[in-house]
Parts: structure tokens; C-alpha cells; sequence
């Protein structure tokens, strides 16, 4: 779409050269400091008055951070790109075609998909050493690091946020769906590529408020942000909800986005039963995330009024559970929105690197399916210690249950798998290690499905354990298992695969031997939430954080390895893989048209009984094109 | 054939490799300490779940080591594989009955067996003679009451709260959550969890409501013996979560009657 807007030059473009600009983003970050400086003033000083109160007040800062995003967004090229053309002006943004292009509003899927990709590493790594804070802190049961446990709660809180809504929800469906699933389905564009622009930059801005959080004040709730004790809590907890709700927004934007792009934007001939299972997955996920982003949205918008009134929803008087209920009701099914790309990814990948037929489509597609659905139906097991005892068996017969639909993913892999021919390469190899990690992660979910079993361990570094194998386990290995599968897709070159394959090996057995033992601490006693802890478990703490810190270092290793393969790399063939799927079947990296024309699909993207091609890029034209 | 064969004779040994890793964890108690028969049943649950998984778990890591030794590609090139197919049926439907037969046996053992049991423990046919401790969770301390022998907040030599419990008894926990110390907002409660690791089981404490919890000490034992016999606050509830504990002690009924006699003696001379 950019190019439309080179393309419509002439007099125009020269016009918007001689008008000379800040870059975006500066000029994005003096409207919002604009925008937070006259709507806090206009709140605090004028329509909401009062003697000796400070200049930033709990009212003022919310309606303030909302005029500050606003300002944000307009300023990156919003207003240019998106507002001004809305009202009937002409379109003034003109998008360089070099690395600028990142740092601005854009319309083309291909450097939106980065964006996010960028915007969830940075929230990866931002994130990831608040979680080397913390394991830093953990090696001593007293403190040491943090001077009290509401910095660490904060951090704590911090860490979990940003890994949940700006890498865990975001990196393979903002990231890599917003890049990769036109591609996929043969198509030039999204189908709202305006509001994707616009999208992008609420991760940024939410990252951001989340992690200077602190500066209104510690919240000690963790990512959940629970009440009633986020009522206690300084006004920290203010940005957690207005950094959530950005990051939240941004999701429930691609959601619609890549929801009607797969519907509506497929090449001819991709028909329902052709689609690929990536995008069979970003579909499934992005149907969950516009059923419960909107929820906690609302949630949010409680506990924010809540906080900022103040209103005893959810103290003592109201309802003190309603909080985490509501929250759980999204909650559960977010795990699924962070680990159901991942299933679809390992599908992808193992038909490619075996050269084989995908095995038993059909299932993975159920598969995905129906763990979307039952997803709804399996929240309550987060409350088995507060919930009442006819509750427990329901929902603890559909956690059970939901292994089922889990399962097909493995059927198909496995079936995939069987006698293939199978390239033993690093994306090959972080798919199987996110098949075992996730496989650890499911059958530690059975065990916290029971109930009696789930008194013991739930709220115990057990649990801990548990979701960190589903979340990095399985999603933050199938992220590198796809950047390492679509890198020459990405970048035009070929990565090394001595040097992938080294931090392959090395984050996987980091990673197992960090969280493998999490499961012993949280069985012997280790609570969470706490930088202080008995002594007999520091041995152990001690032994595990060295594991976390190679861990550490074991991913800012595989970042710094795709960072200089991406500039220096050999020269990669178009369709490195031999795949079939559609986004091979053009340049790499793709140009600003994807496809030229829109290629129509014959056939099926998973049948390796030859090597012909499933598309026909049709010189005689067919009518539906 | 030959693959088949192959593949169930190593799944075979490595299944029965794990179940006797998976036997020996067992026989040293998955939850390392337990001092209630609550413990016991949820570590029994916990045992006969990994021990059932365990055959499924190799199944699945042999198979992703069997294909990635077996049918590893040995030329630099990609080459579709010269063995294609595209469904099993046998091969779906076992898998598929499998778990589902996996899946509701385990829903009716343990799941719903020891919930069961874990609810008749808790009607009240049973627990005509408990031992009823009220338990309070201010932020940040634990308030141990014991109303049947007039004892309010039950404390040692040093004034610190602590839990002494009888043996082989049913002890019923009356949990609330409210700050009786507050200087003028006593109600202004949050949300903990009432956890002692050795007794296997924890219960939410919400403001504003009663909850219960039930346990039948098994075992005479108290924090010096292991330290996963102590009071320890299971939900986040503010920057002094970490300090929500207290050490238990559970003691012979003599022991105990003599402690009570000692803590009526410590409250007579208070007041």
C-alpha cells in the first residue's frame, strides 16, 4: 500500500519533501508529552480542582496517558496516513523505501509484521531481564538485590505483564501472522491496512507503560493486576490496566485485521479446504481474541474506575472474587491464544523439513478448532482453592478433556514425521524441542486438573513451572523455530546453521534445567510471589538461577546470531525448503507487490508426492481473478 | 514393519525405564513431606497419574527421537521423502480412543474419587469432634484462635503466632480474611491462601467470607522436624506476603492438652 502512495506522485511528492518534518517517532513522542502535558493540566488544574492536591492526580494521569497515546499515535503518521485521507484530504505520506520506513506509520503488512516483531523482541528482552532481576534476587532467601518485596512484586508484575501481552500474544500474531498470512493466502495486502498501521504502535506504547509503571507507584499483584489488593495498591497499578488496555487494543485490532484477510483476501482457487494451517491457526486464535480481549477490556475499565473514583467494586462490601473470575475467564483462554500458533507452526514446519504429506490434516485442524472452543470452558481451574465443590468436577473434567484437541497436534506431527525424509536443521530442531517442552507442560497440566492434586500445587513454583514450559517451552521455541524456518524469507540470506544449531541446544537445555527443577521447589514448598523464602530451599534457588542466567544469555546469544546473519548472511535461494506453501512461491524477501499477478491455487500446499507447484501463476486469465 | 517393531521394542524399554525412575521418585514421596491423610490422597493421586502417563510420555518423546535418528535426511539437499501417505486409520483412531479412554478414566480416578472423598470429609456427620481453630489472615500475620478452650490468638515465648495441632485428629480451619488490629478500617481485607506444604492441601481466604478447610493429622511432627510444616501465605496479598508464615507443631494428645493449659495460663495472666 505504501507504494500506492509513492506511486501517486509527481508534484505532490515534492510538496512533502520541501515540508520538512522530525522523524515519526520523535515527533511522535513530543505530541504525546503535548498531549499528557495539557490533558493532565485541563484535569488536575481545572475541571477537577482541588486544594492541595498534587499536579498529577489518579484522574488526571489516566485521561492524561489517553491524550498521550493519542498524541503517539497521530505523531508516528497517523494523522498523515490515516486521519487526514479519513476526512477527505489527500494522502501526504510519503514512506521511504529504507530502514525509516520501520520507524513510522506504514501500511504495508510486510513492515508491520516486523514492526510487531521488533516491538515483541523489545518487550522480550525488556521483560527478560526483570525475570534475571528476580532469579538475581532468588539466589539468596533474604533480600539482596531489591531493598523491599514490593520492588520485586513490582518487577515481578513487570515481567509478567510484558511477556504475556507483548511477546506471548503478540509475537507470532501481530509478528509473524501480520507478515506472514497475506503471504500465505496470496494476497497483497491485509484487509485493513490503515488500522494495522495504526495498531502497531500501541505495543510500543504499551510496553512502555508498563515498564515505567513504577514510577506512579509499586503494585505488588503481579500480571493478573488482581483486586481487591491492586485497591491497596499505589497508583503504579493505573498503568498496568491503561498499559494492558493498549496492548489488549492492539491484539483485538489484528484480530479483526487477519480474521478478514484470511476470509476475504484469499488468492483464487485457496479454498477452505487449501488453507494453511498457519493460517488455520491465526484464525482459530484471532476468533479467541475477539471473543475475550473485549472482556478483560471491560474488566479493566472496571478495576480502573475502581481505582481512580474510588469504587468499592470488588473490596469487601462488593464482590471480592469477581475480579479474578473475570479475569480468569480471559486468562485461561489466552494460554491458548499464546500456544495455538505454535501448534499450527509445528504443522507447518515438519511437512517442509520431512518432505512429506502432512499427516491426518483433518485432526490438526479439529485439533485447533476445538481447543478453541473448550478453551472457554476451562478457566474455573485457576480458582480450585477459592471456588465452592460442585464447581470443581465440571471444569475439571473439561481441563482434562482439552487434552484431546492438544493431542492432534501431536498425531499430526508425529504422522508427519513417521518415515519422512526429515532435514535435521534448527527450525526442525526447535519444532521437536517445543513438542517435548510443551508435552511436559501438558502433562503437568493433567496433574493440576485434579483437584485434589491442583490444592497442593497450585500457587507453587509447580504451576510456575507448568506455564513457563507451556509459554516459553513451547511458544518462545516455535518463535525461534519460525524465525529460523522464515529467515530467508525475512531477510534474503541463510543463517549459520553450526552457530543455530549451538543456540538451539543451548536454550533448550537451559531452559529444562531451569524450569525442570521449578517443579521439585513448588513440590517442596516454594510459594510464589515471595523474594523471601525459607532456607532450606536456597540451595536449589541458588542452583537454579545459574541455570537462568545461561538461559539468558542462551536467547541474547540466538538474537545477536539472527541480528548479524541478517546483514551478512549468504545470499538465500527464493524457496530455500522446497516448500510449497504460497509465501515461497515469490521473491526473498518478497517485494513491495507480494504476488504479481495474484497466483491461483490448484492444489493443496501439503502434498510432497512430487515437486510440482500448487499454484499456476496464469498467463491466460481466469475470470475469478 | 520392521520401524513398527523397532519403535514398540524401544518404547517398551524406555517405558519401563521411566516407570522404574518415575516408582523410585514415588517411593521417596512426590511431596517430599507429609504430615495429614488430605496429603497422603493428593500424593496418591499425583503417584497414579504419572504412573499411568509415564508409557504415554515415552511413547511420545521415542517417536520424536526414533524419527529424528531413523528417518534423519542424509543429503545436503531438500528431497521429498520416497514414502508418502497421507492417513493411518488405524493408526488415527487407537490414538484418538486412547486418549479419550485415557482422559475419562482419569476423570473417574483420581479426579472424582478423591474429590469425593476429599467432600465427605468435609460433611459434617464426620466432624462431630473436631478440633476448630479460627484462623484470621490480616496483612500480614496469622491469627491462630482455638474458641472450644477460650484461647485467642495462640502464640509462643515470643509472642509470634503458632499453630499447635493434635495428632490424629480432624482439625476444622474457620478462615477469614479482616485485620482486627486496623486502626479504624478492621474490614479492609485481601484475598490470601492458607497453606501448610506437609498437609497437601490450601484454601483461599476471601474478605468479607467464612471458608473452610479440613485436615486429619497423621503424624506427629512440627516445623524443627521439616520445615514444610509451617503456615505459609499461598496468595500474593501486598509486599509482606512473603512473611505470612508461622511454624506448626502437631504433638501427642497429652502434649497438646498440657500446651493448651500453658496458653489459657499465658491469657489468664494478660488480662
Amino acid at each position: 500500500m505504501s507504494s500506492v502512495v509513492s506511486d501517486m506522485h509527481g508534484a505532490r511528492s515534492e510538496h512533502a519533501r520541501v515540508k520538512r518534518m522530525l522523524p515519526p517517532v520523535v515527533r511522535g513522542l513530543l505530541w504525546a508529552l503535548i498531549g499528557f502535558l495539557v490533558m493532565n493540566t485541563l484535569v488536575s488544574e481545572v475541571f477537577d480542582r482541588m486544594p492541595y492536591h498534587p499536579f498529577i492526580t489518579r484522574a488526571s494521569v489516566t485521561l492524561g496517558w489517553v491524550a498521550a497515546v493519542g498524541g503517539w499515535i497521530l505523531g508516528v503518521g497517523a494523522w498523515e496516513g490515516a486521519v487526514k485521507p479519513y476526512l477527505g484530504y489527500p494522502e501526504e505520506w510519503v514512506v521511504p523505501q529504507d530502514w525509516r520506513k520501520y520507524f513510522m506509520y506504514s501500511t504495508d503488512h510486510k513492515v508491520i509484521g516486523l514492526q510487531y516483531i521488533f516491538s515483541s523482541l523489545g518487550g522480550f528482552l525488556i521483560a527478560g531481564f526483570a525475570a534475571m532481576l528476580m532469579r538475581l534476587e532468588l539466589m539468596k532467601g533474604q533480600m539482596w538485590i531489591f531493598n523491599n518485596p514490593g520492588a520485586y512484586l513490582s518487577t515481578v508484575g513487570v515481567h509478567g505483564t510484558v511477556m504475556m501481552f507483548s511477546v506471548g500474544t503478540v509475537a507470532l500474531v501481530g509478528g509473524f501472522g501480520n507478515y506472514f498470512i497475506p503471504l500465505m493466502i496470496g494476497a497483497n495486502s491485509t484487509s485493513f491496512p490503515r488500522m494495522s498501521g495504526v495498531s502497531q504502535w500501541l505495543v510500543p506504547a504499551g510496553i512502555a507503560t508498563v515498564v515505567i509503571s513504577p514510577v506512579l507507584g509499586q503494585w505488588t499483584t503481579g500480571w493478573r493486576g488482581y483486586e481487591p489488593l491492586a485497591g491497596q495498591d499505589p497508583a503504579g497499578i493505573l498503568f498496568y490496566y491503561l498499559g494492558v488496555f493498549a496492548l489488549t487494543t492492539s491484539s483485538l485490532l489484528v484480530a479483526i485485521n487477519l480474521t478478514a484477510t484470511i476470509l476475504f483476501k484469499r488468492a483464487p482457487g485457496l479454498t477452505w479446504n487449501r488453507i494453511p494451517m498457519y493460517a488455520w491457526g491465526i484464525l482459530a486464535v484471532s476468533l479467541l481474541n475477539l471473543i475475550w480481549l473485549p472482556e478483560i477490556q471491560m474488566t479493566f475499565v472496571m478495576a480502573l474506575l475502581n481505582a481512580v473514583i474510588p469504587l468499592p467494586y470488588f473490596a469487601q462490601i462488593g464482590s471480592p472474587l469477581t475480579y479474578m473470575e473475570m479475569f480468569w475467564l480471559f486468562g485461561h483462554p489466552e494460554v491458548y491464544i499464546i500456544v495455538v500458533p505454535a501448534f499450527a507452526l509445528w504443522q507447518e514446519i515438519l511437512p517442509v523439513m520431512g518432505q512429506k504429506s502432512l499427516f491426518a490434516r483433518q485432526w490438526g485442524i479439529i485439533g485447533l478448532v476445538f481447543v478453541m472452543i473448550l478453551s472457554g470452558l476451562v478457566w474455573a481451574h485457576h480458582m480450585f482453592t477459592n471456588m465452592r465443590n460442585s464447581q470443581m468436577l465440571p471444569f475439571s473434567f473439561f481441563t482434562e478433556m482439552i487434552s484431546i484437541p492438544t493431542g492432534f497436534a501431536y498425531l499430526v506431527s508425529l504422522g508427519t514425521m513417521w518415515r519422512a525424509n526429515l532435514k535435521l536443521n534448527t527450525p526442525t530442531l526447535y519444532t521437536l524441542m517445543s513438542m517435548f517442552n510443551f508435552l511436559i507442560g501438558g502433562v503437568t497440566g493433567v496433574l493440576l486438573a485434579d483437584p485434589v492434586v491442583n490444592l497442593q500445587v497450585h500457587d507453587s513454583f509447580f504451576v510456575v513451572a507448568h506455564f513457563h514450559y507451556t509459554v516459553i517451552g513451547a511458544m518462545v521455541f516455535s518463535w525461534f523455530a519460525a524465525f529460523f524456518y522464515w529467515f530467508p524469507k525475512l531477510s534474503g540470506r541463510m543463517y549459520n546453521e553450526f552457530w543455530g544449531k549451538v543456540g538451539a541446544i543451548w536454550v533448550f537445555i537451559a531452559f529444562n534445567m531451569t524450569f525442570g527443577q521449578f517443579f521439585f521447589l513448588g513440590l517442596h514448598g516454594m510459594n510464589r510471589w515471595v523474594p523471601v523464602y525459607p532456607s532450606y530451599l536456597e540451595p536449589m534457588n541458588f542452583e537454579v538461577s545459574l541455570f537462568a542466567f545461561l538461559l539468558g544469555l542462551g536467547f541474547v546469544f540466538n538474537f545477536l546470531h539472527i541480528a548479524w546473519m541478517w546483514n551478512k548472511g549468504p545470499v538465500a535461494k527464493d524457496n530455500p525448503w522446497q516448500a510449497k506453501t504460497l509465501e515461497w512461491q515469490t521473491a526473498s524477501p518478497p517485494g513491495e507487490q507480494n504476488f504479481d499477478p495474484i497466483p491461483k491455487v490448484i492444489s493443496g500446499f501439503y502434498d510432497y508426492r512430487d515437486q510440482r507447484l500448487p499454484i499456476r501463476n496464469s498467463p491466460q486469465k481466469e475470470p475469478t481473478s | 514393519m520392521g520401524d513398527i517393531l523397532a519403535f514398540t521394542l524401544v518404547w517398551i524399554l524406555v517405558s519401563a525405564l521411566g516407570e522404574i525412575g518415575i516408582q523410585s521418585l514415588i517411593h521417596h514421596g512426590v511431596y517430599y513431606y507429609t504430615a495429614t491423610t488430605q496429603a497422603l490422597d493428593g500424593e496418591a493421586a499425583f503417584a497414579f497419574i504419572i504412573t499411568v502417563l509415564t508409557p504415554v510420555f515415552a511413547f511420545i518423546v521415542v517417536m520424536i527421537g526414533y524419527d529424528m535418528i531413523r528417518f534423519r535426511s542424509r543429503e545436503p539437499g531438500m528431497r521429498p521423502s520416497p514414502r508418502q501417505f497421507y492417513n493411518n486409520k488405524v493408526f488415527v483412531s487407537i490414538w484418538i480412543l486412547v486418549s479419550i479412554a485415557l482422559n475419562l478414566l482419569f476423570f473417574v480416578h483420581p479426579t472424582a474419587s478423591a474429590v469425593e472423598q476429599m467432600f465427605n470429609s468435609e460433611k459434617e456427620r464426620y466432624n462431630r469432634h473436631d478440633l476448630i481453630i479460627n484462623v484470621t489472615a490480616r496483612q500480614w500475620q496469622w491469627l491462630f484462635d482455638y474458641p472450644q478452650y477460650n484461647i485467642t490468638q495462640a502464640q509462643d515465648a515470643n509472642g509470634n503466632s503458632i499453630l499447635y495441632l493434635p495428632v490424629d485428629r480432624t482439625v476444622r480451619f474457620v478462615l477469614r480474611s479482616y485485620d482486627p488490629m486496623h486502626m479504624y478500617d478492621p474490614y479492609a481485607g485481601v484475598i490470601h491462601s492458607f497453606w501448610i506444604p506437609a498437609f497437601g492441601v490450601k484454601q483461599d481466604i476471601i474478605p468479607g467470607e467464612t471458608r473452610y478447610m479440613y485436615v486429619h493429622t497423621n503424624k506427629v511432627t512440627s516445623y524443627n522436624v521439616d520445615p514444610m510444616v509451617r503456615v505459609q501465605c499461598a496468595e500474593v496479598c501486598g509486599p509482606g506476603h512473603p512473611f505470612m508464615e508461622a511454624p506448626v507443631h502437631v504433638v501427642s494428645n497429652v502434649d497438646f492438652m498440657n500446651w493448651i493449659k500453658q496458653q489459657q495460663k499465658l491469657q489468664a495472666g494478660q488480662s
